[in-house]
């Protein structure tokens, strides 16, 4: 457990100097989030929401699947990062001779990758309130809560499918390949508790995509704890 | 017995089991065209008999006695996936990889097919031929979490690590669908309910379910002929890398004079 810590610290040090992950990270989430509301009429954030029309889905709706798309393709940028970085200079195998298990490695990596991906919604959040209007009373508190269940998911299947991804050619292309897929419960997940927020639904009667996502991030966070191993070890 | 007679004899299995599902094939699609009747609702809740939207009889749902047994071929061949690929990391033993792999191309195959048939048969029946019910969107969620399987094996600089990462891709692969199936069944769904597993007992006529049972059989059958030929295939191409490792070991032979006119 304190390995774990001790790990993710060595990974938010080296980054809080190199400033490689973050920055960049930030930037693209600011670039998708604008492009995707800059597609909205303005006052889209305002308007009242549509009423129960079949196939008629409301701006606000889409706003939630348009914001949690822009922090995937942000985060995936800074899991592949942080997962290229421990292959450069070899840099895997002084942590493999470390007496350290590779669960503890993963679980420090994972770490790391959740402290990013909070670094992101702490930017990107209020940036999307203030560009797509939308009172901020609707989102909060609640949207902490649905960032932290996706965030434990989307950190761990990051972590395991951005070390696995290091192993092959054309790796930029392959990790993202791979990590969509998969996650997809959690990213509908998360859209649909959001969209519930900002069309005023609250998180109550959504209880089962929570119990959804939670199932997801125990799964991958056990079978990441597990298998770890027979990715990284030669 | 030499491997050689080993093999040849395999081969002999193999041929007559191919030969078996191709008159199996051939009685099925028989049995779909002349034996079960047509204007038969597959749809519950419309009387037996009956046609489903229209007066026309329903030809379009024999689709299904493909269909049907292509979607369990698509489920099983995953399973092996499964399967093979726990037993691989437990034992490090070549063969259950290669089993993983080979199944995995087949689930691949029988899942396209079975997006195929489906939609063949969603056109005149649901007037479109792609919808977002929720079987359909996991189908294709797997598809995709095994087509990105197959692109990772090919694409793996080291053949030892990479099928251990398969591994590791294909078993969180499966663990994910159920997960995909509830996210999927809470979006919406529109697909056609079980008839043949149902807790009332199987509520297809006799023909129907003979013909169907039958050809789940037939398609069981082609699924462990593929099997066998494609692990066959990927255990000489294990034995083809191995020679041409050992031959790069070999220090290169001296060279011979050769007198040329």
């Amino acid at each position: 457990m304190r390995k774990m810590f001790l790990l993710a610290a060595k990974d938010l040090r080296s980054e809080a100097r190199a400033k490689e992950i973050a920055p960049p990270m930030v930037l693209f989430g600011l670039i998708l989030v604008f492009l995707f509301t800059l597609n909205f009429p303005p006052g889209a954030g305002q308007a009242p929401v549509p009423g129960p029309v079949v196939g008629a889905v409301g701006s606000r709706e889409l706003a939630g699947a348009f914001l949690w798309v822009s922090l995937l393709f942000a985060g995936i940028l800074g899991f592949g990062r942080n997962a290229s970085t421990e292959r450069e200079g070899n840099r895997i195998e002084g942590l493999l001779l470390a007496p350290v298990d590779p669960a503890a490695l993963f679980a420090g990596k994972a770490l790391a990758n959740f402290c990013y991906l909070w670094t992101l919604e702490a930017v990107l959040l209020p940036v999307f309130v203030l560009f797509f209007g939308v009172p901020a009373g609707l989102l909060l508190p609640g949207i902490l809560l649905v960032a932290l269940v996706a965030n434990v998911g989307l950190a761990a299947a990051g972590t395991l499918f951005g070390a696995a991804s290091q192993y092959v050619r054309a790796r930029e292309l392959v990790m993202p390949l791979l990590l969509f897929p998969v996650i997809i419960p959690l990213v509908l997940g998360a859209e649909r508790l959001t969209s519930s927020l900002l069309t005023g639904g609250g998180l109550g009667s959504q209880s089962r995509w929570f119990i959804l996502m939670g199932a997801f991030d125990l799964a991958i966070v056990a079978i990441g704890a597990v298998a770890f191993e027979f990715i990284v070890n030669e | 017995m030499s491997p050689l007679t080993t093999a040849r004899r395999s081969g002999t299995g193999t041929m007559v089991l191919i030969a078996l599902v191709a008159v199996g094939m051939v009685v099925g699609i028989a049995a779909i065209f002349f034996w079960v009747p047509t204007a038969n609702c597959l749809v519950p809740g419309v009387a037996d008999g009956q046609p489903c939207f229209d007066a026309r009889p329903d030809y379009i749902q024999h689709i299904f006695y493909m269909h049907v047994p292509i979607a369990y071929v698509a489920y099983l061949a995953f399973g092996v996936v499964l399967v093979g690929s726990l037993a691989y990391l437990k034992t490090g033993r070549r063969r259950w990889d290669i089993l993983a792999h080979a199944s995995a191309e087949i689930g691949v195959l029988f899942t396209g097919l079975c997006l195929l048939t489906g939609m063949l048969w969603g056109r005149p029946r649901w007037g479109t031929f792609w919808t977002w019910d929720e079987t359909l969107t996991l189908t294709f969620v797997l598809f995709l979490i095994y087509v990105g399987y197959l692109l990772f094996r090919g694409l793996a600089a080291d053949p030892t690590r990479g099928a251990r990462i398969a591994a590791v891709i294909g078993i969180f692969g499966f663990v994910d669908v159920p997960l995909v199936h509830f996210s999927m069944v809470w979006w919406r769904t529109l697909h056609p309910a079980e008839v043949v597993i149902n807790p009332a007992g199987p509520q297809l006529p006799a023909s129907e379910l003979i013909t169907m049972l039958f050809l789940l059989v037939v398609y069981t059958g082609l699924y462990v002929a593929l099997m066998l030929l494609r692990t066959r295939l990927g255990r000489a191409e294990e034995a083809l890398a191995e020679a041409e490792a050992a031959l790069e070991e070999r220090p290169p032979p001296r060279a011979h004079v050769a007198a040329t006119p």
